[in-house]
């Protein structure tokens, strides 16, 4: 079933080739008619019909000739009739196309006789008799030769007159048979332009179809929506590319909003449980303390309960310990600050922290590598830190117990500034790279699982991007990417 | 509203085109039944009609007789009830006319049912060719049975020089292939012209057609005039 607008392009090349069509076919009714005119000439007609009368005058001047010219040779017949055949020979010789002649008494004898014994100078030839009849009752009769291609001739201009007279007849009939051939044959052009015309057309109304599937895909909340630009370079494969950028946008937009929502909800948990934790904690290690302090004081103990004392205060001491520093990171996580950036160029800052920050050396070998020029971007320098801390410890423990080699990179692509941090180690498992910035996710036992929850929140307050994935060779490979500065965050 | 004029400029072509078709038919209409009736007859069983169709020879057709040119007549004649247009039997007669412009005389051939070969005649003047073509005389109709009780008219129809299959197929082969004439090497047949012979149709009757009307007559009626 062809979509309204297919059907409305179809109309529009058939009304493009109608117009046209209509306008040929009257020119050619009115070029037939002219032709039909000037071939069919009335007046030409009018010569051709007469044309044989022409031959009949022709025909009966030769008659009257014939005729005065056998009663010119009857005027001469010599009186003595042994003289005849002299004379009708010499006559036969001087009277030009005369093939035979005979002399006959009244009662039809023959009284002298001569024939031609010579071609005929004018080619083949029609016998024509004249005869002439004299006083005495005598008869002269004479056979003389027409030119026979005269009857051919006039066969010939017959059947044409008459041929040109039908179609004079039918003139109108003949117009109206070549205008409905003309119609048919440009008929037959407007259908094959229509159909060659709606089968181009078909290819960019049926894209322009699932363009518009797609918003409405979309407009039903359906963010995984794409549309197949296809190979062609026109217009609606550039429409269908913008869609899906867009599309691409708005969900990364979405996704931004509902991690950033998520973040802040666990934020409030960790904020929570780091107070919850943190109050009872410093009653029960001074408690503890004070116990610890008695126990020593007193004399004479048990050496048993003071081994086991010890012990059991170790372990307290430790685990107090241990929720002291996850109510630390709680209270980081929970207490993130707001992003105030600030116009950095991102290979600058990389470089600062390497050079501030000598404990990274000391633990991992560092390798930056610069392209691309400057990348101008907007940061907030001590978030960033943080974020570049985070990251860096995290390729540092996924080495161990070995030393870490650590890639950094720093590139601009389009209107990206991207900081890629790889490193050596086993990297993350495919199935698990969806959920490794979720708080609280983590691979290491004695992981928090907030150091990249941390690490994405900033970039994303920065309008960033973060993604992990596998680094050629072996590890992963964490990329960021920040809008240039001078281009709004998306 | 610019949709309404459109409308209304489309309705006034098409009554203008109509009006002109109307038109057109009328003036290609055949003429009315001539004046002159026709007689009938029923004798040895058949239905016999005669006409005077001088009528439809006027004598200035000497002219177009005579131009050596092949004139052809066309005589139908039909026996059709009083109240009807059905014909229950029709009679064809076609007369060929040349002027033989060297004999000086008339080349008649005609062709009926008695003479479906053609007969051939010789008449050598127009005064005893008009004789000739302004009589049907007793044309076998059909069987005096076919009458019946009903009451019947003879009508007879003249055409001189109608189109006939024979011309139109001429005028088709022109058309289809118009550089073959007489003496030239026959030319190349014209796609277009193949096309225009293809949907060429006869024409409308002329001008040229008569006809004739005897009077109403009934089987026991005896001879009618």
């Amino acid at each position: 079933m062809p979509s309204r607008f297919e059907l409305k392009i179809a109309l529009a090349l058939v009304l493009a080739v109608v117009v046209p069509l209509l306008a040929a076919l009257w020119l050619a009714a009115r070029l037939t008619e002219e032709n039909l005119a000037f071939g069919l000439n009335p007046r030409v007609i009018d010569s051709l019909e007469s044309t044989p009368a022409l031959y009949g005058d022709l025909f009966h001047a030769r008659k009257e000739l014939y005729a005065e010219q056998a009663r010119a040779i009857a005027e001469g017949l010599p009186a003595d009739r042994s003289r005849g055949n002299r004379y009708l020979e010499t006559a036969l010789r001087r009277t030009p196309r005369l093939r035979r002649i005979a002399w006959l008494d009244a009662a039809g004898a023959p009284i002298a006789e001569a024939e031609a014994d010579w071609s005929n100078p004018e080619g083949e030839w029609r016998e024509a008799p004249a005869r002439a009849t004299l006083p005495s009752g005598e008869v002269l009769e004479c056979v003389f030769a027409i030119e026979a291609r005269f009857f051919a001739d006039l066969d010939e201009v017959r059947e044409l007159a008459e041929t040109y007279q039908s179609a004079g007849l039918l003139r109108a009939d003949i117009q109206r048979s070549y205008v409905r051939a003309f119609g048919l044959v440009l008929v037959a052009f407007a259908l094959l332009a229509a159909a060659a015309g709606t089968l181009l057309a078909r290819r960019t109304t049926r894209r322009v179809s699932d363009l518009v599937r797609a918003v409405r895909e979309l407009a039903r909340g359906n963010l995984s929506v794409r549309v197949e630009p296809g190979r062609a370079r026109d217009e609606v494969a550039g429409l269908a590319r913008a869609f899906n950028d867009m599309v691409r946008e708005v969900r990364k937009g979405r996704d931004r909003i509902v991690y950033l929502e998520k973040i802040s909800g666990w934020q409030e948990v960790a904020r929570r449980l780091a107070h919850e934790i943190k109050n009872p904690l410093t009653p029960i290690l001074l408690a503890f303390q004070q116990l610890e302090a008695r126990f020593r004081a007193s004399p004479g103990g048990d050496p048993d309960l003071t081994r086991l004392f010890a012990e059991t205060g170790e372990i307290v001491r430790e685990e107090i310990g241990t929720l002291q520093r996850l109510v630390e990171e709680f209270s980081g996580f929970a207490k993130l600050p707001e992003v105030r950036p600030e116009p950095s160029d991102l290979g600058l800052f990389v470089e600062e922290y390497l050079r501030t920050s000598p404990q990274v050396e000391e633990a991992a070998d560092v390798e930056l590598v610069r392209a691309g020029g400057e990348c101008p971007v907007a940061l907030d320098r001590a978030l960033m830190r943080r974020v570049l801390a985070n990251l860096l410890t995290n390729a540092e423990e996924a080495a161990r117990p070995g030393r870490a080699r650590i890639h950094l990179g720093v590139s601009r692509t389009g209107d990206r500034a991207v900081l890629t941090v790889g490193d050596e180690g086993p990297g993350v498992d495919s199935d698990v790279r969806g959920r490794v910035f979720d708080p609280y996710f983590t691979t290491r036992r004695d992981g928090t699982g907030l150091g990249l929850a941390i690490v994405k929140k900033i970039v994303l307050q920065h309008g960033g991007e973060i993604e992990v994935g596998g680094r050629p060779g072996g590890g992963a490979l964490f990329t960021l990417a920040f809008p240039l500065a001078g281009r709004a965050p998306v | 509203m610019p949709s309404l004029r459109r409308a209304a400029l489309l309705a006034l072509a098409l009554a203008a085109g109509v009006a002109a078709v109307l038109a057109a038919r009328v003036a290609t209409a055949p003429q009315g039944p001539s004046a002159s009736p026709g007689t009938v007859a029923v004798s040895l069983g058949r239905v016999l009609a005669t006409f005077d169709l001088s009528e439809a020879f006027p004598p200035d057709l000497q002219r177009q007789f005579g131009n050596g040119l092949t004139n052809v007549v066309a005589l139908h004649v039909s026996l059709v009830p009083e109240k009807g247009d059905a014909p229950a039997a029709i009679y064809g007669r076609t007369i060929e006319v040349l002027y033989d412009v060297w004999k000086e005389a008339y080349r008649v051939t005609v062709k009926d049912p008695e003479h479906p070969a053609g007969q051939q005649l010789s008449l050598t003047s127009w005064k005893e060719l008009r004789a000739y073509l302004a009589e049907a005389k007793d044309v076998n109709l059909a069987p005096a049975s076919l009458l019946g009780g009903g009451t019947w008219v003879a009508v007879a129809r003249v055409e001189v020089n109608p189109v006939s299959e024979e011309l139109l197929e001429r005028t088709r082969e022109l058309i289809a292939n118009p550089r073959a004439g007489a003496g030239s090497d026959g030319g190349s047949p014209s796609v277009l012209g193949a096309m225009a012979r293809f949907l060429l149709r006869g024409g409308q009757p002329g001008p040229g057609v008569h006809f004739f009307r005897s009077k109403p007559f009934r089987a026991e009626d005896g001879p009618v005039r």
